[in-house]
């Protein structure tokens, strides 16, 4: 009967062992792409880099984007400072009337800033803070991008073409306000039935990739 | 009879100890996939409820407070703000849409909101979803009230059923007297399910809520004095104070200067909050917390992991004369190794599929106790992608620790060569 047994033994594919590590192997397979997928906040960003980003635009469209500065969505020839032209602010104290004057006729030419014409339709890559807006659990999905941090809480808001609002192609997970974020897309410039002639910068489809200190 | 047969054999021999480890690695799985998920869902609720939202207007304080109340229907007021300034907000330049939102009342645990037609008119949710009546309209005479899914589910009311509204959130012994009992509500649209907090939630027009109030002053009735249902329409009925706005823009770059007119604004001490970033901050103050907890689940594991591992370990002492038998009929002490690191990440499949398993039973028995009270759907679906890291983190866990027995036996049956020493 020894002998039998032996036999079979011998005759074994060590099933359930195998069985066992392949499963593991399977899991561990499974668990690298669910990582991948729900990348936590800083390494798998950096995977996202433009030389690779093309494959994963989703509706955006694929070319080369041109990197721009702030500077370039100002009109030419609109001078952001115009209201304090000729004012001595160094010399005046914080509570001074004629700054508090100044800055609020400042905020009232902000807000009428226009827009440039010939950047609706551009092509750009620009970096900027987030500001959301909406959100789908933590992948935030549509923003407002702004040239420096803090810009809705103590300092004046940023002029009304300096403000960029953002519709992601894909939502970056983890992202969250005053995150730093570099933004790639076709730039519009939309309008708003308002007596005003209201109009804003835009985007529609936009890659977002993290910023990473170079 | 294989190798893995005879294993198998053995295992079922030892049935009740290892369905006692399978259940301590089940329990430990559920819980850590359960405070991952309930932190996901739980976010995934409140950014749905805000989608579409540019600005949330109301009395200055808190920005969080303000937005947990008027739109989450948590906590309580502090300061109303007035009419005037939610007309004159209504008819800014800028402004497509308000939604003005007066809460107070409750109906048996339910909170109460008065609003206008707006409100299901503009309101959106999730992807920029509309409101849907599911059954019956909205507000058309004066006490018409359209409630919510869960409520209408709960409470298991229907189209004309009437109700009766309590003044705050009173409820128990005390309740009678606070009651609006002479101006019951007819039930006469019931909203299809949102997944949101207006799930939970009473809804009744701006005109209901002053003439309810007619009477009243202080939070409680005048005495001697009482205003017939009939009589209330010879009253103006205009609010005279909300507790708070939702407004959507027509340019929504331009919310930062609105946002700084309202706040700024002299006439009355408003604020105007950006919903994304305001739960943002509510995300980061909670944010110790929530690793907190998961630190916590992931000790758990631990400890199930160390029971399953010291179990093996304590019965290896017994299984030595097995180990010899199977030694003697031909199998290495490499093949004892792998069976044993097979036995223990077996166990640990099954403990977290069973866990997966009880972690979805709960879900399923939980989840309409938390749509009723924070208004947060708890899906029991498959697992979803965050899930996949942890369950693999698990097994992983556990089939490097099986490695321990399967080591020590590799060393035991050495050591004993064909004849052990029991």
């Amino acid at each position: 009967m020894l002998k039998s047994m032996k036999s079979m033994v011998d005759r074994l594919s060590p099933t359930l062992p195998m069985v066992a590590i392949g499963a593991v192997t399977l899991l561990l397979v499974v668990v690298g792409v669910g990582a991948r997928h729900s990348a936590p906040r800083a390494q798998q960003a950096a995977a996202a880099s433009p030389a690779s980003a093309p494959a994963e635009g989703g509706n955006a469209p694929e070319g080369t984007y041109r990197e721009i500065d702030w500077q370039a969505l100002l009109p030419k020839g609109w001078d952001p400072l115009a209201p304090f032209r000729g004012m001595r602010l160094q010399r005046m104290q914080d509570g001074d009337p004629r700054a508090q004057e100044a800055l609020f006729k400042a905020r009232e030419y902000w807000k009428t800033a226009p827009t440039e014409p010939g950047m609706d339709g551009a092509r750009v890559r620009i970096p900027g803070y987030v500001v959301s807006l909406d959100a789908e659990g933590d992948q935030l999905r549509e923003f407002l991008l702004v040239p420096y941090f803090g810009a809705c809480i103590h300092v004046p808001p940023p002029p009304s073409n300096q403000i960029i609002h953002v519709l992601a192609s894909r939502p970056l997970p983890g992202l969250r306000t005053m995150d730093p974020v570099w933004v790639s897309g076709v730039l519009r410039v939309e309008r708003a039935e308002t007596m005003m002639g209201d109009a804003g910068y835009a985007m529609h489809d936009a890659r977002l990739e993290r910023y990473q200190e170079r | 009879m294989t190798l893995s047969g005879m294993a198998m054999r053995s295992a079922w021999n030892r049935r009740h100890n290892l369905l006692l480890m399978v259940l301590a690695i089940a329990l430990s799985t559920a819980l850590l996939l359960g405070v991952e998920r309930i932190r996901q869902q739980v976010r995934a609720g409140f950014s749905q409820a805000v989608s579409g939202t540019d600005l949330v207007v109301g009395a200055r304080g808190s920005p969080l407070q303000l937005m947990l109340y008027t739109v989450f229907r948590l906590g309580g007021a502090t300061n109303n703000m007035g009419w005037d300034s939610a007309r004159r907000i209504a008819s800014h330049p800028l402004v497509a849409w308000s939604i003005p939102i007066s809460l107070g009342d409750s109906h048996r645990g339910f909170p109460v909101l008065a609003t206008s037609q707006d409100y299901f008119r503009y309101f959106r949710y999730g992807e920029r979803h509309p409101l849907e009546m599911e059954q019956g309209r909205t507000f058309a005479g004066l006490f018409d009230t359209v409630l919510g899914a869960e409520v209408a589910r709960r409470l298991q009311y229907k189209l004309g059923d009437r109700i009766v509204l309590t003044h705050g959130d009173v409820a128990g012994p005390m309740a009678a007297q606070f009651q609006h009992a002479d101006k019951p509500f007819v039930v006469t649209g019931i909203l299809a399910p949102t997944g949101t907090p207006v799930d939970r939630t009473v809804h009744i027009s701006l005109e209901a809520m002053e003439a309810i109030h007619l009477d009243w002053q202080a939070g409680v009735p005048i005495p001697g004095m009482s205003i017939p249902p009939e009589l209330v329409k010879k009253f103006d009925l205009t609010p005279k104070s909300i507790t708070g706005l939702l407004v959507g823009l027509k340019l929504r770059s331009r919310v930062f200067a609105l946002q700084r007119e309202i706040a700024e604004d002299s006439r009355e001490p408003l604020m105007a909050v950006l919903p994304g970033v305001a739960l943002d901050e509510l995300w980061e103050m909670v944010s110790v917390g929530e690793k907190g907890m998961l630190l916590m689940s992931a000790l758990v594991v631990a400890v199930g992991l160390a029971g399953l591992v010291s179990s093996i370990l304590a019965a290896l002492g017994e299984r030595r004369r097995e180990l010899a038998i199977l030694r003697a009929v031909g199998a290495r002490p490499i093949d004892l190794l792998m069976l044993l690191a097979a036995e223990g990440c077996c166990l640990m499949l099954a403990g977290t599929i069973a866990g997966y398993l009880l972690l979805t039973a709960l879900s399923a028995a939980l989840a309409p106790w938390l749509q009723a009270r924070l208004g947060v759907a708890l899906a029991a679906t498959w697992p979803q992608s965050g899930d996949l890291p942890l369950l693999g983190a698990i097994v992983v866990a556990g089939a490097l620790a099986s490695l321990l027995p399967g080591w020590r036996a590799y060393r035991l049956s050495l050591g004993d060569g064909l004849t052990p020493n029991t």
